[in-house]
Parts: C-alpha cells; structure tokens; sequence
C-alpha cells in the first residue's frame, strides 16, 4: 500500500528513433543506436520549480481524453490527406511490372554487402609486457604516529578468551568425536571378540555332541551287527544238526540198499563165476548142442537107414502078399514107430511126426532120451506141438496098424 | 600491516608434496584424472591428495563412483615404488569402509592387488595385507580372497615372509578366510607344518594369532585329522602353559576343536593335557577358562579322561558360579559329561 518503488541495474537506453522509413529489421542486426541523454525528451530539463503537475492517478478529465482522442484524429486525418496528394508514380499497366533501371553511365552492382577493405599493418613483434613497475605513491602528506600505550588499546586476555574459547573448544569437540568413535570401534571390537567366543564354544560343543552321537550310533550299530552274528551262527548250527540227522537216517540203509541193487543189477560178479557163465556155459551149450546134433544126426540116419530096411522088406513082403498100399503104408509107419522101441504116449505122436518127415522136411523126432533136454531146446518144442493137433488123426492110423505089428501095440503101455 | 604490493609468494598453506584440490564436487573428478596423467610427479601428487581424501566415506563412496578404482589398479603396476606404496595406502584406507570393500568386490581389484605380492618394498607389502585383512573382515570379502585363489600363494608367504608384522597380518587374513571355508585348499597347500613352526616362535604375538588360525584349521574334519598327523597336539599342550593369556586361549581354543576325533583326545591325554587345563580355569580371562572347560568336557568323553575328571567335579561346581553366563553352561554341559554312565 503506498509506495511503489522501481530499482534496476543502471543501464543505457536505446533510442526510440526509427533511422529508416520502413526498418522492419530487428535491431539486433544493425547497431544498436544508444540515444543522447542530452536530447532525451523524458529527461526534465531547466529548473523544476513549475512544473506541469501530471495528472492525478493516471485518472484522466473524460474532456481531456476527447480533446486529446479528437488531436489524434485530425493528425491523422491531416497526414492521410498530405499523402493523397504527394506525386507518385502511376501504378503499372496490366501486364507490365515497374522495375527499378540504373540509367547512368556505367552500371553499378546493387547489394547489400559493405563494401569492405582489408587493411593491415605490421608491427614489432610483441614483447613481454614488462612487469608492472612497483606503484609507490608518491608521499604526501605528514608522517603522523600515534603513541599506544599498554592497556590503551585492548585487553588482551579479555579480548582473546572468547577466541580461545571457540579454538580449544572446537578441537576438543573434534578429539572427543574421534574418542568416541575409537570408544565405538572398541565396543564393536569387544562384542564382536565375545560372540566369536560364544560362537566357537557353541561350535565346539556342536562337535562333540555329533562326534557323541556318531560313536554311540557306532557302537549301537557293532553291538547289533554282532548280535545278528551270533543268532545267525545258531541258526546255522541248528540247521547243520538236523541236516546231519536227517541225512544219518537217510543214508542209514543207503549202504545195504546200494549194494543190494548193484548186487541185484549184477554189479557184483565173481570173476571167474562170470568167465565161467559167460565164456564156459554157452560154449559147453553149444558143444552140447553139437553133440546132441551129432546124436540126433546119427539117429536120424539110423532111422533113414531103418526106414529103407523097412521100405525094403515092405516090398518084399508085399512082393509077397500084396495088400492096399496106402494103408500098409500107415502101417508101416506105425511099425517103424514101434520099431523104434517101447515108448511112452508121446510115441504116436512121433509117428505123425515121421509121417511128415517122409512127406515134408527132414525133422528130428523127440525121443525119450531128449526129453529133459525139450523143456531147454526150442527146437524140439516145435516137434511136440506139431506132433499134438495129429495125435487124434494118427490114433485112428495106429489102431489100423494094430493088425500087423501086435508085438508093437502089446508094447506100448 | 597489508601492503598495497601484490606479494610475490603464494598463500602459505599449500603442500608442495600434494596436488591441489579442487573444490566440492569437482575434487575427486580432477584428481581421477590426474591419477592417468603421463607425468609422475602429478600422479604422486594427486596420490598424496587422494590418501587425506579417503578418511572419508563420502569421499570413498564419490571415488568408487567414477571409477577411481581403474586408475588404481593400473598404478599397481608402476615402476614407481613411491607410487605402488602410496596406491596400496589409498586402498588400505579405502578398505577400511565398508563402501570401500564393497568396491574392491565388485572391480574386481583383489587380483590386481596379488600382483604385488612379491614386491620388494615392505611398506608396499604391509599396506597390501592391511588391506586384505580389512577386506577379510567381511564374509563376502573373505570369500572374494577366496575366490581369487589367494588361498596357496598366502599360505606360502607365510612361511617365505621374514618381517613379523607381515607375518601378523597375513595371519589374520588367514585366519577370517578359514572360516568362510578355505581349509581344503589351505591344507592342500601345507599350512598346518607352516603353522606349527609358528607355534614355536619367540614372539608371543605370532605365537596367538598362530593358535587362532590353528584353531580356525582344526573345525572342519580334514583338519583335525591333519593335526593329529602331523603331531601338532603336544605342542598346543605345552602352549598351554605359557605366560601369555591370549596364547593360552586360542592354544586351549584350538585344541577345543581337535579333541573332538578319538585320535585327537588320546593324542592329548598322552601328552598330559590335563594338569594344565585343570590349572587354566582359575585363570581371569574368560576366553581363557571357556576354552578350558571345553576342553576338558572333550577328553571327558574318553574313559580315561573321565576317570580322571570324577575327581575334579568339585571344580567345575565352583565355575558355576562364574559371572560369564556362558562359563556357568559349559561349566554344567561338562559336569553332565563326567558324569554319564553308558
């Protein structure tokens, strides 16, 4: 409320005058016109004891404002008029374009360039600015000097307290700091030293608690491996008994029953029983055989013989008293049945057998003598089964030749 | 009184030795820069500039920031020992910050560092295994040394190295990576001989950090069976008797850790272990007499140890009274041991 207060760097101030008609240009291109302050129309000039008072508060008379809106107008007006009647060249014809014609002599170029000139000039070569020579005023004036006496000026002790007081008291401030920051460094050092204890103690008892444990689950482990040991042991045993019981009374009649069926298998032989059953036995069979062969050989012939004999004296006799041939011809095998000698039941059926004999092959009859050898001699049980389907046809053939050799029949039982 | 006169001297606060730094936020940019520079003189310089900087962490964090770190890592190689001791300096201090070990992780500056392993200058070494023992502080840490395969060329060290001091801090080292889990590479490579020759120097300070690391080797399994090996048990035991507190405790700490095996709690019974525990829990260093009990609670699994121990009962109901809350459990864990029956 009040006043109102304007404060700037003192500078100088450009002029307001306009140099050229139409300077569009910004000032910043041509220099800058600084204006005189002599000529300056907003500074006062003359004494300043009358002066027009401005009006109050920037508040102006409305009349004053018309009179002054009106001077404006008609200056205005006045000025519009003046140019209207200036000469000025007519405007150009259509088509055409005004242009600007340099008509003297010798053209010249038009720009807007300054024509510039360079100009040199030499000189010396530069020399070291000389030191600035010591400025010793020149001296003026009267010497003057004042005597101080002690305690006239100041009190020193007084004086210098409040600077010593800052002085040590900012040092000791700054040692107390770095004190406090050793005393800190050492707190941090000592819990520091204190929880290492603690932590290599807790460690420590760490250790031997897991060492502890460790040895005990060692132990425990050793002391159960060994029992497991000594149970298996038993059980071992155990078993090894039985098996051993078990396999006494298995084996027990092992002995016996293994040689008793070697022995049945005809592993155990006396050698020379076994030379005796294998080379002696079949050799003396077959030279019983051949003996038997011989025997039966000669019987056989003995019979070929006794039956031409017969044969013979058959023709002869019917030579003599002939009769039906075919039975005479049975009878004569009768007769030669008898003829061979008092035999048992088994005789007729020889007498089939002969029959065949003269009819078919060559066959041995069984004899008396060879009975005991039929039962061992397939051969002969041939002759026998054979001679058996003919005993009942035969029967009818002996009882014809009853009539010839009674001597024969009378024999046979 | 002022004179008028421009005065020929500059302002009497600048340091000749170091670049001058500039102000706020452009410092650290123009000393990176200064850092590749061509000269020497302005790269020693800017290093100095760069050591005061680094107290503090706003200004490791800006450094790691821009990159400081590659231009770190290419000095490492200079010819220049002035320049080496100074970088590894600067590491040093920026290890030191949390920020700054987090950096070194991640640019990967361990590797870089390994180079000068080997380098001639001491001071150059011990800044070097501040750094790492700063850096081994941190489990990441410890784990990127690991990672770097580290591990064997400073178990190797340890045994090549003649300054004590180097000795101490490559210890340490050790020691932080064996408990992330170094110890299979770290018993590859021979360190329980390396640490039981320790164990028998002069200086009592080698002699603990020695127990420490030894005790850090003996968690795992491998290295309990390794230190039984390799018979570093009576040793342990006859450090128990030393006048040093510290020894007593890591030397009690470690054989804590190797009697948990069978072998190892014989390994201590034959060598008599027993009488200087016994004598070690009226000591006044806690660590002292919790290691001890524990030891003790150790061979007390054994028979024999356990026969011995009924007769000490008495003792360990006294430790129950003990004000460290922690000596009163283990105080009570090793009277429940003794007296078990199977």
């Amino acid at each position: 409320m009040g006043t109102y207060t304007y404060t700037s760097q003192p500078r100088a101030l450009p002029c307001q005058r306009r140099r050229y008609r139409d300077n569009l240009m910004q000032p910043d291109d041509e220099p800058v016109r600084f204006g005189n302050i002599m000529y300056d129309r907003r500074v006062i000039r003359g004494n300043t004891y009358a002066l027009q008072t401005l009006p109050l508060a920037g508040q102006q008379d409305p009349l004053e404002l018309q009179r002054l809106q009106q001077a404006k107008r008609r200056a205005l007006a006045r000025k519009r008029a003046r140019e209207q009647f200036r000469p000025r060249t007519p405007e150009p014809v259509e088509g055409r374009k005004h242009v600007d014609v340099q008509t003297e002599l010798y053209l010249e170029e038009i720009a807007d360039r300054i024509i510039e000139v360079d100009m040199e000039c030499q000189t010396d070569a530069f020399l070291d600015r000389p030191p600035t020579p010591l400025f010793i005023p020149a001296k003026t004036g009267k010497d003057v000097a004042t005597e101080i006496l002690e305690g006239e000026l100041f009190d020193f002790d007084l004086e210098v307290k409040p600077m010593l007081e800052v002085l040590v008291g900012k040092t000791i401030e700054q040692s107390l700091l770095e004190v406090m920051e050793e005393e800190e460094l050492a707190n941090l050092q000592a819990s520091q030293n204190a929880y290492e204890e603690l932590r290599n103690i807790e460690l420590a008892e760490v250790q031997r608690l897991e060492e502890q444990e460790r040895r005990h689950r060692e132990e425990k482990e050793r002391r159960k491996q060994q029992q497991w040991e000594v149970i298996h042991k038993h059980h071992e045993t155990e078993q090894k008994i039985a098996a051993q019981a078990f396999a006494q009374r298995y084996l027990a009649d092992l002995l016996p029953s293994v040689f008793g069926s070697l022995r049945d298998g005809g592993y155990f032989f006396d050698p020379i029983q076994r030379d005796i059953e294998i080379g002696f036995i079949p050799w003396l069979l077959n030279e019983v055989d051949k003996t038997m062969e011989h025997s039966m050989l000669g019987r056989t012939v003995l019979d070929m013989l006794i039956r031409e004999v017969v044969e013979r004296r058959l023709d002869m006799f019917e030579h003599k008293y002939p009769t039906p041939g075919n039975r005479s011809w049975q009878g004569s095998s009768g007769a030669m049945a008898g003829s061979v000698g008092p035999y048992e039941a088994q005789a007729p059926g020889t007498s089939p057998a002969q029959n065949s004999f003269l009819t078919k092959d060559y066959l041995p009859t069984p004899t008396p003598d060879k009975r005991s050898l039929e039962r061992g001699l397939s051969q002969d049980g041939r002759g026998v089964e054979e001679g058996d389907p003919t005993v009942q046809s035969t029967e009818a053939g002996m009882k014809q030749t009853a009539e010839l050799p009674d001597v024969w029949n009378s024999a046979r039982p | 009184m002022a004179h008028t006169r421009i005065s020929m001297y500059q302002p009497p606060d600048i340091n000749p030795t170091q670049a001058a730094i500039a102000y706020g936020c452009r410092a650290l940019p123009k000393l990176n820069e200064e850092l590749q520079s061509e000269n020497l003189r302005m790269r020693q310089k800017a290093l100095m500039a760069l050591c005061d900087l680094m107290h503090d962490p706003e200004h490791v964090y800006q450094a790691i920031q821009i990159g400081c770190l590659e231009s770190l890592k290419a000095l490492l190689r200079d010819s220049n020992h002035l320049v080496r001791i100074k970088t590894t300096e600067v590491l040093c201090i920026m290890a030191t910050h949390n920020i700054g070990r987090e950096g070194f992780l991640k640019y990967n500056v361990v590797p870089f560092l390994a180079l000068l392993l080997n380098d001639p200058q001491l001071l150059c070494r011990l800044n070097l295994h501040q750094a790492y023992k700063h850096l081994a502080q941190l489990p990441q840490g410890a784990q990127g040394i690991i990672n770097s395969g580290l591990i064997p060329s400073l178990v190797w060290k340890l045994q090549r190295e003649e300054d004590e001091s180097v000795q101490l801090l490559i210890l340490d080292t050790l020691s932080s990576c064996l408990w992330e889990g170094a110890t299979t590479e770290a018993l590859d490579n021979r360190v329980v001989p390396f640490l039981k020759e320790m164990l028998l120097s002069a200086n009592e300070d080698i002699r603990a950090k020695a127990a420490h690391t030894l005790m850090a080797v003996c968690v795992p399994l491998d290295g309990k069976n390794q230190v039984w090996q390799y018979d570093v048990i009576p040793i342990l035991v006859h450090m128990l008797k030393d006048p040093v507190q510290e020894v007593q405790a890591n030397a009690a700490g470690a054989l804590m850790y190797a009697t948990v095996t069978t072998e190892g709690k014989y390994a201590a019974l034959d060598a008599e272990a027993m009488a200087p525990l016994l004598m070690l829990l009226n000591s006044s260093l806690s660590k002292v007499r919790l290691n001890a009990i524990k030891v003790l609670t150790m061979l007390a699994e054994a028979p024999e140890g356990r026969c011995y121990l009924q007769a000490q009962v008495p003792v360990f109901r006294l430790l129950e009274d003990d004000p460290n809350p922690t000596v009163q459990r283990a105080a009570l864990t090793a009277i429940k041991v003794i007296e078990w029956k199977p």
